[in-house]
C-alpha cells in the first residue's frame, strides 16, 4: 500500500518537474500491448512488426537521410499553404463578420465550397494543374481556410457591440476599432479555426503526398506499401501522430492560454 | 452656459416584422448647462436610452437637432463620453491600457498617458489594480474603471446609461457616493440615465422624468454637497423630492 502511495508521489512530483512525463506515460500500456501481440506469433513478423522493428526503421531512415528530408518538405508544405491560408482567411473572415452585407452574400457561397472537400477538388486539379506542387499548395490552403474564415466571423460577431462603442466614443476610427477592438476580441476564436485549420490541412496533405506526392511523409507510407514494408507504414503514422501532438501541445494551446484564457474570454 | 442642447429630437424605427413605423423619441427638448448633472429616469420604454445613443452618435436621429456647443452632432466622438451598463472594458488590455485608451487614440505618447490614466486610477482609488486585466475584477471596480476612463478623455460631456444597474445595492450606493465626490472635484457635464428614482434625485443637480418618448417634467435638487447617504436617507428635503419624482414615474 505505502509503496503504491510513494510511486503515486513520485510520478505526481515528477510530472510537475517535467510535464512531458504526463504525455509518455499514457502511451506505455499502448506500446507494451503492441510488443505482447507482435511478439505472440499471431501474426507473421513481416504483416504485423513490433515497436523494435520500428525504432530500428527510424533509426536506420534518419541516419539514411530520408526521414528527416521528407518530414522538412512535409513541413514546408503544410506551413506555406497554412500561411496562405491564414493571409486571405483572416481579412476575409474580418470582412464577412463587420459587414451585413458581406456577409449576406458570402455565406451561403463559403457554406457551400466548404461542403466539397479538399479531397473532392483532386480529380479536377490534377488535370489544371498536374501532379505538383500547385496542386499540393492548393487543397491545403483550401483546408485551412474554411475553419479559419467561418471561426474569425464567429469571433468577429461574438465581440460585444458596447466595446466597438466605448471605442469610438474614446476618439477610435474605424480602423483603429478593427485594429484594437475586432481583431483582438475575434483572437480566440481565430485561434481555434488555426487549430482545427491545420489540423485538417496536416490530414489532406498526407492524403495529397499519397496521391500526388514525390516525397514527404505521406510519400513515404504510400511507397513502403508499394515495398510492403509494414514498417515504414507504421512509423510514418506514428511520426504523423507525433509531431500533431508537438504542434498542438507546445505551440497552439500556449498561445490560446496566453490570449483567451488570460484575458477571461474563453472560460475552462 | 449651456453646453448640450437637443432640440425637438425625434427618432422613428422601421420595424421590419410590423411592416410600420414605430415612434421611440417623440418630440423632446433639453439644454444642459456646462457642469451640471442631469439624471434621466423613466419606465421602461420611454425612451431614455435611445435619447443616450442617439447623444452619443451611435444611432441617428429622425428629427429635430442635437448641438454640442453650437455644433450639430454627428456618429460617436471623443467630446461625449460614454460609460456603459456593461462596463465595456477591454478585455485584453490592463486597467492602466483601458484609461489610457482614449489619450492613445489621441496620439498622447506612451510614458504621458500612463501618468494621465494613473491619475485617474488614483481619483477612482484603484492605482492598484493598473496592471490587473478587468476580468481579475469585481463588478464594481470595473465600473470604477468604466467611469475614469471615460473622464480621461476629458469630454465636454459625460453619458452615462445605468451604469450601476448591474452591481449589487451595497456596492451601488459606494459608486453614486464616489461619482458625487468625483463630480465636485471634476465638475463634468453629467447626463446619466436610470430607472431608479432615488438614484436619479440623488446624484442631481436636475432630474428630467420622462415618458412616451416626451419630457414629462423636470425637478431641480438643491441638496448640498458632499451627498451621503447615511446623511439623505433622513432628509426630509431628499424624501420629498423622490416621493415627487417617484409619483410622476408611476403616473407615466
Amino acid at each position: 500500500m505505502s509503496i503504491v502511495l510513494k510511486l503515486w508521489s513520485l510520478y505526481v512530483r515528477g510530472t510537475n518537474r517535467w510535464p512531458v512525463i504526463a504525455t509518455i506515460v499514457p502511451f506505455i500500456p499502448v506500446v507494451a500491448l503492441w510488443s505482447i501481440a507482435a511478439n505472440s506469433g499471431m501474426f507473421p513478423r513481416a504483416f504485423f512488426p513490433a515497436p523494435a522493428d520500428v525504432a530500428r526503421t527510424f533509426v536506420a531512415l534518419t541516419y539514411k537521410g530520408i526521414l528527416p528530408d521528407y518530414l522538412q518538405d512535409s513541413l514546408i508544405r503544410l506551413l506555406t499553404g497554412a500561411t496562405i491560408g491564414v493571409v486571405l482567411g483572416i481579412p476575409l473572415g474580418l470582412l464577412i463578420g463587420s459587414s451585413k452585407w458581406a456577409h449576406r452574400v458570402c455565406w451561403p457561397v463559403l457554406l457551400f465550397f466548404q461542403a466539397i472537400g479538399d479531397i473532392a477538388w483532386l480529380p479536377i486539379l490534377l488535370i489544371w494543374f498536374g501532379f505538383g506542387l500547385t496542386t499540393m499548395t492548393f487543397v491545403i490552403v483550401y483546408t485551412v481556410l474554411f475553419p479559419i474564415v467561418l471561426n474569425t466571423v464567429l469571433g468577429v460577431e461574438s465581440v460585444h457591440r458596447d466595446l466597438a462603442r466605448a471605442a469610438q466614443s474614446l476618439g477610435a476610427s474605424r480602423m483603429r476599432v478593427l485594429w484594437e477592438v475586432t481583431l483582438p476580441g475575434a483572437l480566440p476564436n481565430i485561434i481555434t479555426g488555426l487549430r482545427n485549420g491545420l489540423g485538417y490541412g496536416w490530414r489532406a496533405l498526407i492524403a495529397v503526398e499519397i496521391i500526388v506526392g514525390t516525397s514527404g511523409i505521406g510519400f513515404m507510407m504510400f511507397d513502403a506499401r508499394r515495398a510492403g514494408s509494414t514498417v515504414e507504414i507504421i512509423l510514418g503514422m506514428i511520426v504523423l501522430g507525433t509531431l500533431w501532438y508537438i504542434v498542438d501541445a507546445w505551440i497552439l494551446a500556449p498561445i490560446e492560454r496566453a490570449t483567451g484564457r488570460r484575458w477571461g474570454l474563453v472560460t475552462s | 452656459m449651456k453646453t448640450l442642447s437637443l432640440r425637438n429630437l425625434q427618432k422613428t424605427y422601421f420595424d421590419p416584422y410590423a411592416g410600420s413605423q414605430v415612434t421611440a423619441v417623440h418630440d423632446v427638448s433639453l439644454d444642459v448647462e456646462q457642469g451640471e448633472f442631469v439624471s434621466v429616469v423613466g419606465p421602461s420604454g420611454c425612451g431614455k436610452t435611445t435619447i443616450l445613443n442617439m447623444v452619443a452618435g451611435f444611432i441617428p436621429y429622425s428629427g429635430g437637432e442635437i448641438l454640442l456647443d453650437g455644433a450639430a452632432v454627428k456618429g460617436p466622438g471623443p467630446d461625449r463620453g460614454v460609460v456603459f451598463q456593461s462596463f465595456a472594458l477591454f478585455p485584453w488590455k490592463t486597467v492602466l491600457e483601458n484609461v489610457g485608451f482614449g489619450p492613445k487614440m489621441r496620439g498622447v505618447p506612451k510614458a504621458d498617458r500612463d501618468r494621465i490614466a494613473r491619475e485617474y486610477l488614483e481619483l477612482a482609488g484603484l492605482s492598484h489594480a493598473a496592471d490587473r486585466y478587468p476580468n481579475e475584477l469585481s463588478g464594481g471596480m470595473q465600473q470604477r474603471v468604466g467611469v475614469v476612463r471615460a473622464l480621461a478623455n476629458n469630454p465636454a460631456v459625460l453619458l452615462m446609461d445605468e451604469p450601476f444597474a448591474s452591481v449589487d445595492a451595497q456596492t451601488r450606493m459606494t459608486l453614486q457616493e464616489e461619482l458625487t465626490r468625483i463630480w465636485q472635484e471634476r465638475k463634468p457635464t453629467v447626463i446619466f440615465i436610470t430607472h431608479d428614482v432615488a438614484e436619479a434625485v440623488f446624484l442631481a443637480n436636475r432630474v428630467v422624468v420622462l415618458s412616451k418618448g416626451r419630457v414629462l417634467d423636470q425637478i431641480k435638487v438643491d441638496l448640498p454637497r458632499p451627498r451621503v447617504w447615511d446623511h439623505l436617507m433622513q432628509d426630509e428635503t431628499f424624501k420629498r423630492l423622490s416621493a415627487q419624482v417617484l409619483q410622476m414615474v408611476r403616473s407615466a
